[in-house]
C-alpha cells in the first residue's frame, strides 16, 4: 500500500510530468488551431479544451485520440500543487515565487470554473424596447406556453439536448405528453410541394413547410437551423404533430383541453428579476468621416419592487455589471435603431484578475528581493575592497 | 499500480461535470409578452377566435403560412425593380418577394424571391434541387460550369439557370438565379408553363439586372 502511495506521489510531483504536460498542451493548441477550420472557434473549444478526452469521429465511431484540455490542465494543477506541498519549504526569500505560483494555480482554477460556469447570451433591444430576459447564442429550447390567462404566461421549456436524444417529456404542467418524432440539428425549410411526400406533421405549419436535413455547419458566418417534429399525445384527442424550428419566427398556436397554447423552438432564454429598457442607441463617427468613434446604449434598469430605477450608459470597454451579469456593447443593427448587448454570466470572472495581480506582485516581489540582495552584496564587496 | 485508480477518478470527475450541464425541463411564469411583430407586408392575424370540436386542437388565427415570417437573411437585403405588369403577391412563409406573371389563356407563372442564411448547400446542390423540382436527373459537379451562366452587375454575381421540364402534356420551365449576399443565399425563381416562361425570359433577365445591394451605410 505504501508503495502505491509513494508511486502516486512520485508521479504527481514529477518534473518530467510537468514538461510532458507542457509539451502536450502546446501540441493541443496546435492541433486545435488546425481543427478550427472544420469546427469553428466554439466547436474546437468544446472538443479540444473543455473536455477530458478528445474524441474524433471515425466512420461514425468516436475514437479517443488525445488528452483534452481539462485533463492536461487538471494534471498540471495537481502537479503544481503536489510539487509545492512536497518540495516547497516556505521562507520569506521565496515569498515571490510562492505568490507567483499561487497566481498560476488560481488562473488554472479560474479557467476551469469559467469553462463550467460561464454562459453567453445576447439581448437585442430596439429604441424603447423593454426586456427582462437574454437569449443564448448557442442553445435552443422548445417553449410550450399556456397563454390562457390574460395577465401571464405559464411556460415549460425543453432543452434542445433532450430533443436531440428523442426523449419524451411528461411534465405536470402539461396536459399532454411531448414525443419527439424527428430532430435535425440543421435543416433547410422549404415550401412543401402539393404532390410531395407526406409530412410527419399533422397540424400547424408543418403541413405546408418541409424541413430538409442539412449537414451541421461550424462556420463563423453561418448558423444552424434546428428543426424537430414534435407530437403532443394525450389519452383523448391528441393535439397532433407539429414542425418546430428556429427558422420559424412566429409561434404556432392551438387549443387543447380548454386552454390556449403556443409552441416555438427558440434561443434558450434566461429571465431575470429586472428589466432593461433601451432609451437611446448612439453611433458616433469622427467629425467629417464615416470612421466609427463610439457605440453606446443608454439603458434604464428597473426592478419590479422599485428598489432600482436608474439610467446607465453602456459603451465599448465600459460594460454594465449588474446582478451577476455583465452587459457588453456588442453590436447594432436595424439602421442604428437596435442595440445588441452581449450578456455574460460568469461567477468566476474576478479570478483571472486576482490571479494576474498575484503573479505580478509575486514576480515584482521576487525580483525586488533579489535586487536588494544583489545590491547589498555589491555594497559589502566594495566596502571590503575599500577597507582592504 | 496507481493508474487504474487515477483513471477511474478522472472518469468519475468527467461524468460529474457532464451531469452538471443544464439539460433540465424548466417551468416558470412570466408576464404576458407580445409576439414577434409581423412584417408590414405579411398578412396580419385576425382577432377571430378559433373554433373547433371541444378539446380538439384547431389552427389559431394567424397560424397560416402566409402570416408566418421565417428567419431568412437579416438586414436590409437586396432590392430590385419588377416590371409593372408583374402582380405583387402577399409574401409567403419564406419569401422576400413574390410576383404573379400572367400570360395568354389564363396561364400564370410564379416568381419567388427567398433568402436563407449561409450557402444553403452551394450552387451545385441548389441547381440539382431545382432540377429535381422539374423531374430532371441531377447533373454531375463537373457539368455545373456548362449548366449555369454567371451574370455580373451592380457588384453582384448571379448564377443563372434555365431549366425545361420533361412533362410533354403540360411542359413546365424554370428560370432560376442565386446570389450570395451578406452571409445569405438569395434565390430568384420563376416557374410556370414553358411557353409563358420562355416569353418572360427577356423581362426576367432585365429584372435580374435591377437586383442590387443597398448603398453602403455608415459603419
Amino acid at each position: 500500500m505504501k508503495t502505491i502511495l509513494r508511486d502516486i506521489r512520485d508521479f504527481c510531483v514529477s518534473l518530467k510530468l510537468t514538461v510532458a504536460l507542457l509539451v502536450l498542451g502546446m501540441l493541443l493548441v496546435f492541433a486545435a488551431t488546425l481543427d478550427q477550420t472544420n469546427l469553428g472557434i466554439w466547436g474546437i473549444q468544446q472538443k479540444w479544451f473543455r473536455s477530458f478526452v478528445v474524441f474524433q469521429d471515425v466512420r461514425g465511431v468516436g475514437l479517443p485520440i488525445y488528452p483534452g484540455g481539462y485533463l492536461i490542465g487538471g494534471l498540471l494543477l495537481i502537479n503544481l500543487v503536489a510539487a509545492h506541498i512536497d518540495r516547497f519549504k516556505f521562507n520569506w526569500r521565496k515569498a515571490g515565487i510562492f505568490l507567483t505560483h499561487a497566481g498560476l494555480i488560481l488562473l488554472l482554477v479560474g479557467e476551469l470554473l469559467s469553462g463550467l460556469w460561464q454562459e453567453d447570451f445576447n439581448m437585442r433591444l430596439s429604441n424603447g424596447d423593454t426586456k427582462n430576459y437574454a437569449e443564448s447564442y448557442r442553445f435552443n429550447e422548445l417553449a410550450i406556453t399556456d397563454t390562457t390567462d390574460p395577465s401571464f404566461d405559464d411556460v415549460v421549456t425543453i432543452p434542445e439536448t433532450l430533443l436531440a436524444r428523442h426523449e419524451s417529456v411528461q411534465h405536470p404542467k402539461l396536459p399532454f405528453r411531448v414525443v419527439i418524432k424527428a430532430y435535425y440539428p440543421n435543416s433547410l425549410l422549404q415550401m412543401r410541394a402539393a404532390d410531395g411526400p407526406p409530412s410527419l406533421a399533422t397540424a400547424g405549419l408543418g403541413l405546408g413547410i418541409v424541413a430538409a436535413p442539412q449537414p451541421v455547419t461550424y462556420k463563423q458566418d453561418e448558423s444552424n437551423t434546428p428543426t424537430a417534429y414534435v407530437e403532443f399525445t394525450a389519452p383523448d384527442a391528441s393535439p397532433g404533430t407539429f414542425l418546430v424550428s428556429t427558422g420559424l419566427v412566429e409561434p404556432q398556436r392551438f387549443n387543447y383541453a380548454g386552454r390556449s397554447w403556443k409552441i416555438t423552438l427558440r434561443a434558450k432564454r434566461i429571465y431575470r428579476p429586472f428589466s432593461l429598457t433601451l432609451l437611446k442607441f448612439n453611433h458616433d463617427s469622427y467629425a467629417g468621416t464615416d470612421i466609427p468613434k463610439n457605440f453606446s446604449s443608454r439603458i434604464r434598469i428597473t426592478t419590479p419592487d422599485g428598489r432600482d430605477d436608474r439610467e446607465v450608459l453602456i459603451y465599448m470597454n465600459n460594460p454594465l455589471r449588474y446582478a451577476g451579469l455583465t452587459f457588453y456593447q456588442a453590436g447594432f443593427e436595424n439602421n442604428d435603431r437596435t442595440t445588441i448587448l452581449q450578456v455574460v454570466r460568469n461567477p468566476s470572472w474576478v479570478l483571472p484578475y486576482v490571479a494576474c495581480s498575484l503573479m505580478a506582485l509575486g514576480l515584482l516581489g521576487q525580483f525586488g528581493i533579489h535586487l536588494v540582495g544583489f545590491v547589498q552584496k555589491r555594497r559589502a564587496k566594495s566596502f571590503v575592497a575599500a577597507v582592504a | 499500480m496507481y493508474r487504474p485508480t487515477l483513471r477511474s477518478t478522472l472518469l468519475s470527475l468527467s461524468l460529474l461535470i457532464a451531469a452538471c450541464r443544464d439539460s433540465n425541463v424548466d417551468a416558470y411564469r412570466v408576464p404576458k409578452e407580445k409576439d414577434v411583430a409581423l412584417r408590414d407586408t405579411v398578412a396580419t392575424a385576425t382577432s377571430t377566435p378559433a373554433t373547433g370540436p371541444a378539446g380538439a386542437p384547431v389552427a389559431a388565427p394567424g397560424a397560416g403560412m402566409a402570416g408566418t415570417p421565417v428567419a431568412t437573411a437579416s438586414g436590409p437585403g437586396l432590392s430590385w425593380t419588377a416590371p409593372a405588369a408583374w402582380q405583387s403577391k402577399p409574401l409567403g412563409a419564406m419569401r422576400k418577394g413574390s410576383y404573379n406573371i400572367t400570360g395568354e389563356a389564363g396561364a400564370s407563372a410564379d416568381l419567388s424571391i427567398t433568402a436563407f442564411p449561409g450557402a444553403v448547400g452551394g450552387e451545385f446542390a441548389n441547381v440539382n434541387r431545382w432540377r429535381g423540382q422539374l423531374g430532371l436527373a441531377p447533373i454531375a459537379e463537373a457539368d455545373l460550369t456548362s449548366a449555369v451562366t454567371h451574370l455580373s452587375q451592380n457588384g453582384l454575381t448571379l448564377t443563372f439557370v434555365d431549366l425545361a421540364g420533361t412533362e410533354a402534356a403540360n411542359p413546365q420551365r424554370m428560370l432560376g438565379a442565386m446570389v450570395p449576399y451578406d452571409g445569405a443565399m438569395w434565390f430568384f425563381k420563376l416557374s410556370g408553363p414553358d411557353a409563358l416562361v420562355v416569353a418572360t425570359r427577356p423581362a426576367f433577365l432585365e429584372f435580374l439586372k435591377t437586383v442590387k445591394a443597398p448603398a453602403p451605410a455608415n459603419p
